[in-house]
């Protein structure tokens, strides 16, 4: 049942859109394709609100898993490989980010890069939008005692690509 | 003693990333500390990726703001409101087109003569209309300067 009032979940899903924006350009590579995403997902969860159980659970873990079913619906549609991904999320980003971007985000950014797609989307969801392996667990579909190995093993290939870019 | 030399080879592994995000329970997080306390491999680990998580926290991986996802919401709201305004308004033209139309063919007060006039008139401006409405149409989809705000 969702007892929440409609403008404090647009509200709340409007501060969301940058968290998801990020997982939807990590998943596919793309921030045009991923601000599609999102949108499609706002779309989604504002013509059915009800959809949305606060029993179950906070708004934020439910929605990223909406905005992730949606792109991954978009990767099946245009067949986007991970390696397409791997390619557009290393590309320099332009000249006005750069400005605002220190040497090691760019290292990180690369190193994101080159791991695999779903040791990305857990690094995304547990250390940049910062949810708990409980939540994780709810946006990937899997079982809660799978994350921390998940999440183990995605930081060392991470801290890996890294030494292996500062050589 | 024992234990703690057992603990020492098997080194903590995932239980690392546990700690870093307080997810381990109090003995897990205690056994995590005291292998780390004798374990200079696990516990240069350790600080390694504490350090990366909190980079990764730092990092700007979108660059639209709060307000441009509230209009675009706003924006899906008026789309959807728009669309079923347009398909109520097509909806009754068509129905009341469609039943003049069947009253017109069907009337025995107009000659067929009048009748195929006024086919001629109606039919060539449907014709018109839907040529100029495909035509436009295709020009807004593919014409790549139509996201350009002069």
């Amino acid at each position: 049942m969702n007892n929440m009032d409609m403008s404090d979940m647009r509200q709340e899903l409007a501060q969301l859109g940058g968290g998801a924006h990020a997982l939807a350009t990590q998943i596919l590579g793309n921030a045009d394709d991923a601000a599609d995403a999102v949108h499609d997902a706002f779309a989604t969860v504002l013509a059915r609100p009800s959809a949305f159980d606060d029993e179950k659970g906070a708004l934020k873990p439910w929605f990223l898993r909406v905005v992730r079913n949606r792109c991954i619906d978009m990767m099946r549609r245009r067949r986007i490989s991970d390696t397409d991904v791997e390619e557009i999320v290393a590309t320099t980003p332009n000249p006005e980010e750069a400005l605002q971007i220190d040497q090691r985000s760019l290292a990180i950014r690369r190193a994101l890069a080159v791991i695999s797609g779903d040791k990305r989307e857990v690094i995304i969801l547990r250390d940049f939008l910062d949810l708990s392996y409980a939540e994780i667990a709810k946006v990937l579909g899997i079982a809660p005692g799978t994350v921390m190995s998940r999440i183990h093993r995605a930081r060392l290939a991470l801290k890996e690509a890294l030494d292996n870019d500062g050589k | 003693m024992a234990s703690d030399t057992r603990m020492i080879d098997e080194h903590v592994g995932e239980l690392l990333s546990g700690y870093i995000d307080g997810e381990l329970t109090q003995q897990d997080r205690q056994r995590v500390e005291v292998h780390c306390d004798a374990c200079a491999t696990c516990s240069k680990e350790r600080d390694e990726l504490m350090a990366l998580r909190s980079d990764m926290g730092k990092l700007k991986l979108s660059t639209i703001g709060e307000d441009t996802w509230r209009e675009n919401m706003n924006d899906v709201a008026v789309k959807a409101t728009r669309g079923i305004g347009w398909l109520l308004f097509g909806g009754g033209i068509l129905a009341v087109a469609g039943f003049g139309l069947f009253a017109f063919i069907f009337s025995e007060q107009v000659s067929t003569t009048e009748k195929l006039i006024a086919g001629a008139i109606y039919g060539g401006l449907a014709i018109l209309f839907i040529s100029v409405l495909r035509q436009r149409l295709i020009e807004r989809k593919t014409d790549k300067y139509k996201d350009v705000e002069i």
